[in-house]
Protein backbone atom coordinates (compact mmCIF):
# COMPACT_ATOMS: atom_id res chain seq x y z
CA UNK A 1 0.00 0.00 0.00
CA UNK A 2 2.82 2.64 0.69
CA UNK A 3 4.31 1.61 -3.04
CA UNK A 4 1.48 3.06 -4.19
CA UNK A 5 1.64 6.53 -5.30
CA UNK A 6 1.04 6.91 -8.90
CA UNK A 7 -1.97 7.79 -10.00
CA UNK A 8 -4.82 8.79 -7.99
CA UNK A 9 -8.19 7.34 -9.35
CA UNK A 10 -11.09 9.74 -10.03
CA UNK A 11 -12.85 7.58 -7.31
CA UNK A 12 -10.43 8.43 -4.54
CA UNK A 13 -10.76 11.56 -5.77
CA UNK A 14 -14.21 11.70 -4.88
CA UNK A 15 -14.16 10.46 -1.52
CA UNK A 16 -11.57 12.36 -0.79
CA UNK A 17 -13.67 14.73 -1.09
CA UNK A 18 -16.71 13.49 0.59
CA UNK A 19 -14.69 13.15 3.46
CA UNK A 20 -12.98 16.08 3.48
CA UNK A 21 -16.42 17.70 3.70
CA UNK A 22 -17.20 15.88 6.36
CA UNK A 23 -14.27 16.97 8.56
CA UNK A 24 -14.88 20.61 8.11
CA UNK A 25 -18.87 20.78 9.32
CA UNK A 26 -19.07 24.51 9.52
CA UNK A 27 -17.51 25.63 6.61
CA UNK A 28 -19.18 22.88 4.34
CA UNK A 29 -22.35 24.31 5.53
CA UNK A 30 -21.28 27.60 3.83
CA UNK A 31 -19.88 25.98 1.01
CA UNK A 32 -21.49 24.77 -1.79
CA UNK A 33 -20.61 20.93 -2.49
CA UNK A 34 -20.20 21.02 -5.76
CA UNK A 35 -18.08 24.34 -6.05
CA UNK A 36 -15.46 23.00 -3.77
CA UNK A 37 -12.94 20.76 -5.61
CA UNK A 38 -10.72 18.32 -3.51
CA UNK A 39 -7.62 20.85 -3.73
CA UNK A 40 -9.45 23.77 -2.18
CA UNK A 41 -11.05 21.33 0.51
CA UNK A 42 -7.56 20.02 1.42
CA UNK A 43 -5.73 23.56 1.55
CA UNK A 44 -9.29 24.52 4.21
CA UNK A 45 -8.09 21.59 6.00
CA UNK A 46 -4.54 22.47 6.13
CA UNK A 47 -5.18 26.26 7.13
CA UNK A 48 -7.85 25.07 9.72
CA UNK A 49 -5.32 22.87 11.07
CA UNK A 50 -2.74 25.34 11.39
CA UNK A 51 -4.85 27.90 12.61
CA UNK A 52 -5.82 25.25 15.69
CA UNK A 53 -2.18 25.13 16.19
CA UNK A 54 -1.92 28.64 16.88
CA UNK A 55 -5.25 28.68 19.16
CA UNK A 56 -3.29 26.20 21.35
CA UNK A 57 0.01 28.50 21.23
CA UNK A 58 -1.62 31.03 22.32
CA UNK A 59 -3.43 29.30 24.82
CA UNK A 60 -0.48 28.06 25.63
CA UNK A 61 0.84 31.30 26.44
CA UNK A 62 -1.99 32.20 28.04
CA UNK A 63 -1.78 29.57 30.87
CA UNK A 64 1.80 29.51 31.45
CA UNK A 65 1.42 32.94 32.46
CA UNK A 66 -1.99 32.60 34.70
CA UNK A 67 -0.01 29.42 35.90
CA UNK A 68 3.10 31.92 36.54
CA UNK A 69 1.01 34.12 38.51
CA UNK A 70 -1.27 31.62 40.41
CA UNK A 71 1.84 30.27 42.33
CA UNK A 72 0.77 30.10 45.49
CA UNK A 73 -2.95 29.96 45.31
CA UNK A 74 -3.04 26.28 45.51
CA UNK A 75 -6.89 26.49 46.49
CA UNK A 76 -7.62 27.57 42.81
CA UNK A 77 -6.39 24.13 41.47
CA UNK A 78 -9.01 22.56 43.48
CA UNK A 79 -11.56 24.96 42.16
CA UNK A 80 -10.39 24.30 38.35
CA UNK A 81 -10.71 20.87 39.04
CA UNK A 82 -14.44 20.69 40.77
CA UNK A 83 -15.62 22.98 37.66
CA UNK A 84 -14.19 20.36 35.71
CA UNK A 85 -16.06 17.37 37.14
CA UNK B 1 -13.19 -2.79 19.12
CA UNK B 2 -16.58 -1.53 18.87
CA UNK B 3 -17.34 -0.23 15.20
CA UNK B 4 -20.36 2.38 15.55
CA UNK B 5 -22.95 2.44 12.72
CA UNK B 6 -20.97 0.49 9.99
CA UNK B 7 -23.11 -2.17 7.98
CA UNK B 8 -20.66 -4.74 8.12
CA UNK B 9 -20.16 -6.69 11.51
CA UNK B 10 -16.55 -6.21 10.91
CA UNK B 11 -14.93 -8.71 8.42
CA UNK B 12 -18.25 -9.84 6.40
CA UNK B 13 -18.12 -10.11 2.40
CA UNK B 14 -15.57 -8.35 0.73
CA UNK B 15 -16.99 -8.60 -2.37
CA UNK B 16 -17.51 -5.19 -3.48
CA UNK B 17 -14.56 -3.94 -1.00
CA UNK B 18 -13.93 -0.66 -1.87
CA UNK B 19 -17.78 1.13 -1.97
CA UNK B 20 -18.40 -0.89 1.86
CA UNK B 21 -14.58 0.14 3.01
CA UNK B 22 -15.94 3.76 1.97
CA UNK B 23 -19.01 3.70 3.67
CA UNK B 24 -17.74 2.02 6.55
CA UNK B 25 -14.59 4.50 6.96
CA UNK B 26 -16.88 7.59 6.27
CA UNK B 27 -19.50 6.47 9.58
CA UNK B 28 -15.86 5.59 11.14
CA UNK B 29 -14.83 8.94 10.78
CA UNK B 30 -18.39 10.99 12.06
CA UNK B 31 -17.76 8.45 14.77
CA UNK B 32 -14.62 9.53 15.34
CA UNK B 33 -15.84 13.06 15.45
CA UNK B 34 -18.75 12.66 17.92
CA UNK B 35 -16.20 10.76 20.20
CA UNK B 36 -14.62 14.28 20.78
CA UNK B 37 -17.42 16.16 21.28
CA UNK B 38 -19.10 14.54 23.90
CA UNK B 39 -18.36 15.34 27.53
CA UNK B 40 -16.60 12.87 28.82
CA UNK B 41 -13.97 13.32 26.50
CA UNK B 42 -13.93 17.12 27.50
CA UNK B 43 -13.42 15.89 30.98
CA UNK B 44 -11.36 12.95 30.97
CA UNK B 45 -8.94 15.47 28.89
CA UNK B 46 -9.89 17.98 31.33
CA UNK B 47 -8.49 15.88 34.31
CA UNK B 48 -5.34 14.79 32.22
CA UNK B 49 -4.87 18.38 31.30
CA UNK B 50 -5.01 19.31 34.81
CA UNK B 51 -2.51 16.44 35.85
CA UNK B 52 -0.07 17.00 33.36
CA UNK B 53 0.25 20.64 34.38
CA UNK B 54 0.60 20.19 37.78
CA UNK B 55 3.41 17.60 36.77
CA UNK B 56 4.89 20.93 35.26
CA UNK B 57 5.71 22.24 38.68
CA UNK B 58 4.00 25.57 39.07
CA UNK B 59 5.35 28.09 36.76
CA UNK B 60 6.11 26.31 33.15
CA UNK B 61 7.01 27.94 29.91
CA UNK B 62 4.23 28.53 27.12
CA UNK B 63 6.36 25.33 25.29
CA UNK B 64 5.73 23.02 28.30
CA UNK B 65 2.08 23.71 28.69
CA UNK B 66 1.71 23.15 25.07
CA UNK B 67 3.66 19.87 25.62
CA UNK B 68 1.73 19.27 28.34
CA UNK B 69 -1.50 19.88 26.40
CA UNK B 70 -0.45 17.53 23.48
CA UNK B 71 0.84 14.95 25.76
CA UNK B 72 -2.01 15.08 27.41
CA UNK B 73 -4.64 14.90 24.31
CA UNK B 74 -2.50 12.05 22.80
CA UNK B 75 -3.03 9.91 26.18
CA UNK B 76 -6.84 10.79 25.50
CA UNK B 77 -7.17 9.15 22.42
CA UNK B 78 -5.13 5.93 24.05
CA UNK B 79 -3.05 5.71 21.42
CA UNK B 80 -5.99 4.19 18.49
CA UNK B 81 -4.70 6.65 16.16
CA UNK B 82 -1.13 7.42 14.68
CA UNK B 83 -1.24 10.76 14.98
CA UNK B 84 -1.54 10.51 19.04
CA UNK B 85 0.73 7.78 19.22
CA UNK B 86 3.28 9.31 17.12
CA UNK B 87 3.21 12.22 19.72
CA UNK B 88 3.42 9.96 23.20
CA UNK B 89 6.23 8.34 21.48
CA UNK B 90 8.17 12.00 20.41
CA UNK B 91 7.41 12.83 24.21
CA UNK B 92 9.33 9.74 25.42
CA UNK B 93 12.42 10.21 22.67
CA UNK B 94 12.60 14.01 23.37
CA UNK B 95 14.23 14.66 20.60
CA UNK B 96 13.67 17.97 18.80
CA UNK B 97 11.67 16.20 15.81
CA UNK B 98 10.05 18.01 13.10
CA UNK B 99 7.36 20.09 14.51
CA UNK B 100 4.13 19.78 12.85
CA UNK B 101 4.54 23.64 11.40
CA UNK B 102 7.30 21.63 9.14
CA UNK B 103 9.75 24.28 8.84
CA UNK B 104 12.63 23.04 9.79
CA UNK B 105 13.97 20.62 7.24
CA UNK B 106 15.03 21.99 3.91
CA UNK B 107 15.86 18.69 2.31
CA UNK B 108 13.42 19.78 -1.24
CA UNK B 109 11.17 22.31 -0.28
CA UNK B 110 10.90 23.98 -3.99
CA UNK B 111 7.95 23.72 -5.56
CA UNK B 112 7.78 21.33 -7.98
CA UNK B 113 7.51 23.41 -11.66
CA UNK B 114 3.31 23.67 -11.91
CA UNK B 115 3.53 25.38 -14.72
CA UNK B 116 4.51 23.07 -17.07
CA UNK B 117 1.15 21.45 -17.29
CA UNK B 118 0.68 18.22 -18.97
CA UNK B 119 -3.38 18.53 -19.16
CA UNK B 120 -5.66 19.96 -16.67
CA UNK B 121 -6.52 16.44 -14.99
CA UNK B 122 -2.70 16.02 -14.56
CA UNK B 123 -2.08 19.41 -13.43
CA UNK B 124 -4.90 18.95 -10.76
CA UNK B 125 -4.11 16.02 -9.82
CA UNK B 126 -0.61 17.10 -9.29
CA UNK B 127 -2.24 20.50 -6.80
CA UNK B 128 -4.02 17.22 -4.57
CA UNK B 129 -1.07 14.97 -4.47
CA UNK B 130 0.92 18.99 -3.16
CA UNK B 131 -1.67 19.39 -0.72
CA UNK B 132 -2.16 16.06 0.79
CA UNK B 133 1.47 16.41 1.14
CA UNK B 134 1.30 19.72 3.38
CA UNK B 135 -1.35 18.12 5.18
CA UNK B 136 0.64 14.92 5.92
CA UNK B 137 2.97 17.52 7.80
CA UNK B 138 1.04 19.22 9.71
CA UNK B 139 -0.82 15.82 11.38
CA UNK B 140 2.11 14.39 13.58
CA UNK B 141 3.28 11.18 12.38
CA UNK B 142 1.46 10.90 9.14
CA UNK B 143 4.25 12.23 6.64
CA UNK B 144 4.32 9.18 4.39
CA UNK B 145 0.37 7.87 4.48
CA UNK B 146 -1.43 6.85 1.98
CA UNK B 147 -4.35 9.16 1.23
CA UNK B 148 -7.37 7.39 2.80
CA UNK B 149 -5.44 6.75 5.87
CA UNK B 150 -4.31 10.34 5.73
CA UNK B 151 -7.75 11.73 5.74
CA UNK B 152 -8.95 9.38 8.79
CA UNK B 153 -5.99 11.00 10.89
CA UNK B 154 -6.45 14.29 9.75
CA UNK B 155 -10.58 14.01 10.57
CA UNK B 156 -9.52 12.54 13.95
CA UNK B 157 -7.24 15.02 14.75
CA UNK B 158 -9.06 17.98 13.66
CA UNK B 159 -11.91 16.70 16.20
CA UNK B 160 -9.34 16.46 18.87
CA UNK B 161 -7.53 19.74 18.05
CA UNK B 162 -10.97 21.30 18.77
CA UNK B 163 -11.47 19.82 21.75
CA UNK B 164 -8.20 21.03 23.16
CA UNK B 165 -8.82 24.56 22.43
CA UNK B 166 -12.39 24.32 24.10
CA UNK B 167 -10.74 22.67 27.11
CA UNK B 168 -7.85 24.66 27.20
CA UNK B 169 -9.56 27.87 26.85
CA UNK B 170 -12.12 26.55 29.58
CA UNK B 171 -8.98 26.63 31.80
CA UNK B 172 -7.71 29.63 31.06
CA UNK B 173 -11.04 31.24 31.58
CA UNK B 174 -11.46 29.82 34.68
CA UNK B 175 -8.08 30.35 36.22
CA UNK B 176 -8.08 33.71 35.29
CA UNK B 177 -11.69 34.50 36.81
CA UNK B 178 -10.34 32.99 39.79
CA UNK B 179 -7.67 35.03 40.06
CA UNK B 180 -9.86 38.09 39.57
CA UNK B 181 -12.29 37.21 42.04
CA UNK B 182 -9.13 36.38 44.69
CA UNK B 183 -7.38 39.41 44.09
CA UNK B 184 -7.61 41.88 47.23
CA UNK B 185 -10.53 44.54 46.90
CA UNK B 186 -7.58 47.33 47.86
CA UNK B 187 -5.12 46.88 45.67
CA UNK B 188 -7.49 46.55 42.26
CA UNK B 189 -8.99 49.35 43.07
CA UNK B 190 -7.34 52.02 41.26
CA UNK B 191 -7.02 55.36 42.71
Amino acid sequence: MSGRRGRISDDEINELISKLQALLPETSRRRNASRSSASKLLKETCSYIKSLHREVDDLSDRLSELMSTMDNDSPQAEIIRSLLR
Amino acid sequence: MISLGGGDGGGGSSSSSSSSASRKSSSRAKATQTKWRTGTQQKIYGRRLLDALRATGGAPQPRAVKAAADSALALTARGQTRWSRAILLSTCRRRVLVKAGGKIRRRHHRRPAKAAALEPAALKERKVKERLRVLGRLVPGCRKLPAPALLEETADYVAALEMQVKTMRALADALAAAQLSSASPPETERS
